[in-house]
């Protein structure tokens, strides 16, 4: 690290090692395409996926570079507290491996996507509502993982920035290729080679970058860094956010489309729900690994900081105006070449200022947000830049072979799952015309009548007799080019306003809760009708997209726990007024 | 026990079941794919009979 900033030692050998790794992808991926003949086999490869596989597959979709670098951006920005995430993810996937909850009775109906049993539950409408919304808000997240990937690849690659839109239209294309003709199938060999090379990533900058810092160095910078705070997650974090935390990933494990399609493909419940538990060690580690490393690069910078002096003013109004208005000049130049040394204690010396000012001054206040956000940005970036100054060549290319077998997976099992869903439950629905209104079937064995099918004895879709097998499997993978096509214009056009993880969490706000609402209320509550998950949806969105609205100034957290308490107070409200028609019918 | 002892812990904890895992999905997923391919493979040709 030097005062001219950082330059990466990735090298040809380097450029060639990612190139094979992607190209033994593309290889592996196309060449299974040959069993692809239903939508069955497409969408959750004739549920024939074993545990290990399993395993590999949903990790291996749920890890991307984004997921490294928000990870290591939470660690960097709230040190040791951050941990408490992983340990909430693994807590929701021991509960639900051991318990089964949701995912046995999902798995059970044979469905192929969630919004599915939202027609067999509840009708056509709820089914196309949460389809839409869901379609909607998975689409919007995964259009800025290109962005954010990019810059990684910058950083860690030195690759110029005019070709980086190229480079991530390449990426993109090597996902469509092998996901759009082989599916789920090709997704689950694919996932298991891009597991391997992401552990190994994983495991390769852990040995080289904790060493190289040490983690006394790690808990000096917490200590020293972060005023008291780094170390006790509630009085960090907060409770809400804990509580939110719960609830999110709860609903992630259960009914996020990418994951709920692992637990489809699973050879039976069983299978899905020792998956569970096996992954829950994983998951510790997916938020854990990167956290300590976004830790390592807090430590790794300060231990370089160079000194920063308080600019001259005649009063601490002045100083601090002063300060931002230094950083404003060379905040952005020094963070793209990686003087994070230089950045870093200038915000945090501007913070500092603002922070004892802002009692007197609402502009202090306005300058103490402001280097929050530079923080979070410098947050973003510092772990790539660490990995960029203290990576040899060679290791270098196997690190970003690793990451760029995560962000293949991710984009081609994120493709999958949302293109399944606006092809099946929002286009297909309406093609086919027709509204069916169903008993109101909590589990497998009570699904009878329209839904009886010589395939799956006592389940079908009722939008199956509706339109051909073939026609479905045309429409999900014309779905699967146009979702590549949107992404690619969306992450040129698109300008990401604040912080990554902010944007990230309200789109996927938009229909978690309710989603999770209105499964769980159907499977467990004879009385859910589908007024109360209508209801719910409609309120548990409307709150989400609350936190957009800025006079009413809600914080992520708050918003995201307004869109539970919505989602559930619409879905009980609704159910109880208008109760569904097969509860009247037993009363 | 204070509180970077607990979160070292937890961080052996996550590293070690992480790489021990990873090892034996690298050694048992290959059976598995194989597995697959061959119901697939029947499949295949029950559709085409």
């Amino acid at each position: 690290v030097s005062t001219g900033g950082i330059a990466t030692s990735f090298s040809l050998l380097d450029g060639s090692i990612a190139a094979l790794s992607l190209a033994a992808t593309l290889w592996a991926g196309l060449r299974v395409k040959r069993y692809i003949g239903t939508i069955e086999s497409y969408l959750v490869a004739s549920r024939g996926m074993g545990l290990y596989v399993g395993a590999a597959s949903l990790l291996s979709t749920e890890v991307g570079i984004i997921t490294f670098m928000y990870q290591a951006q939470l660690g960097f920005v709230a040190g040791f507290s951050a941990f408490v995430v992983g340990l909430i993810t693994l807590a929701v996937c021991l509960l639900v491996g051991r318990t089964g909850f949701v995912i046995t009775r999902l798995r059970e109906m044979q469905i192929l996507t969630v919004p599915e049993y939202f027609e067999r539950r509840y009708g056509r409408g709820v089914r196309v509502l949460a389809g839409v919304l869901m379609a909607l808000g998975g689409s919007l997240n995964l259009g800025i993982f290109p962005i954010i990937e990019a810059r990684f690849l910058a950083i860690v690659t030195g690759i110029p920035s005019r070709y980086l839109g190229w480079t991530m239209a390449a990426l993109l294309l090597v996902a469509l290729a092998y996901t759009a003709l082989g599916g789920m199938v090709s997704l689950i060999v694919t996932n298991y080679v891009q597991y391997v090379l992401l552990a190994a990533g994983t495991v390769a900058v852990t040995l080289v970058c904790l060493p190289e810092v040490g983690w006394g160095a790690m808990v000096g910078a917490v200590e020293g860094h972060m005023g008291g705070h780094g170390f006790d997650p509630v009085a960090d974090l907060g409770a809400g956010f804990i509580l939110w935390q719960v609830l999110l990933w709860i609903a992630l494990m259960t009914v996020w489309q990418s994951v709920a399609m692992r637990t489809f493909s699973t050879r039976d419940a069983a299978v899905g729900r020792k998956m569970f538990t096996l992954t829950g060690f994983l998951f510790l580690g997916r938020a854990l690994i990167p956290m300590a490393w976004g830790i390592a690069a807090l430590a790794f910078f300060w231990a370089r900081a160079e000194p920063v002096a308080a600019p001259a003013g005649a009063t601490p109004g002045a100083q601090i105006e002063s300060l931002d208005a230094r950083l404003d000049e060379t905040f952005r130049e020094d963070l793209d070449a990686g003087r994070l040394q230089r950045a870093l204690p200038e915000v945090d010396l501007l913070e500092r200022l603002a922070r004892e000012e802002k009692a007197r001054s609402p502009e202090a206040a306005r300058l103490e947000a402001s280097a929050r956000d530079r923080r979070g940005e410098i947050g973003l970036l510092a772990m790539p830049w660490m990995l960029a100054a203290t990576l040899p060549t060679g290791l270098l290319g196997l690190v970003v072979a690793g990451m760029l077998a995560a962000s293949i997976s991710t984009y081609a099992g994120y493709f999958l799952g949302w293109s399944s869903i606006i092809a099946q439950d929002v286009v297909a629905p309406m093609l086919s015309g027709g509204t069916f209104v169903g008993a109101v079937p909590r589990k497998a064995s009570e699904l009878t009548g329209p839904y009886a099918s010589p395939t799956h004895p006592g389940v079908s879709s009722p939008d199956g007799a509706a339109l051909p097998g073939h026609t479905r499997l045309f429409l999900t993978r014309v779905t699967v080019v146009a979702l590549t096509a949107f992404l690619m214009v969306w992450s040129l056009v698109y300008d990401l306003p604040g912080p990554a993880y902010f944007y990230l969490q309200v789109t996927a706000n938009l229909f978690m809760a309710p989603t999770l609402v209105a499964v769980v209320g159907g499977l467990y509550w004879r009385r859910a009708s589908a007024f109360g998950a209508a209801l719910s949806f409609v309120l548990g969105a409307g709150a989400s997209l609350a936190y957009l609205v800025p006079w009413l100034e809600l914080g992520v957290a708050t918003a995201g726990n307004l869109s539970w308490a919505l989602a559930v107070a619409g879905f009980v409200a609704g159910s109880v007024l208008s109760p569904s028609r097969g509860a009247e019918a037993r009363a | 026990m204070s509180w970077p002892s607990f979160w070292l812990f937890a961080f052996v904890v996550a590293f070690l079941s992480f790489v021990l895992i990873s090892l034996v999905i690298a050694v048992r997923g290959v059976g598995e794919i194989r597995e697959l391919f061959r119901a697939l493979e029947e499949e295949r040709g029950r559709r085409t009979s």
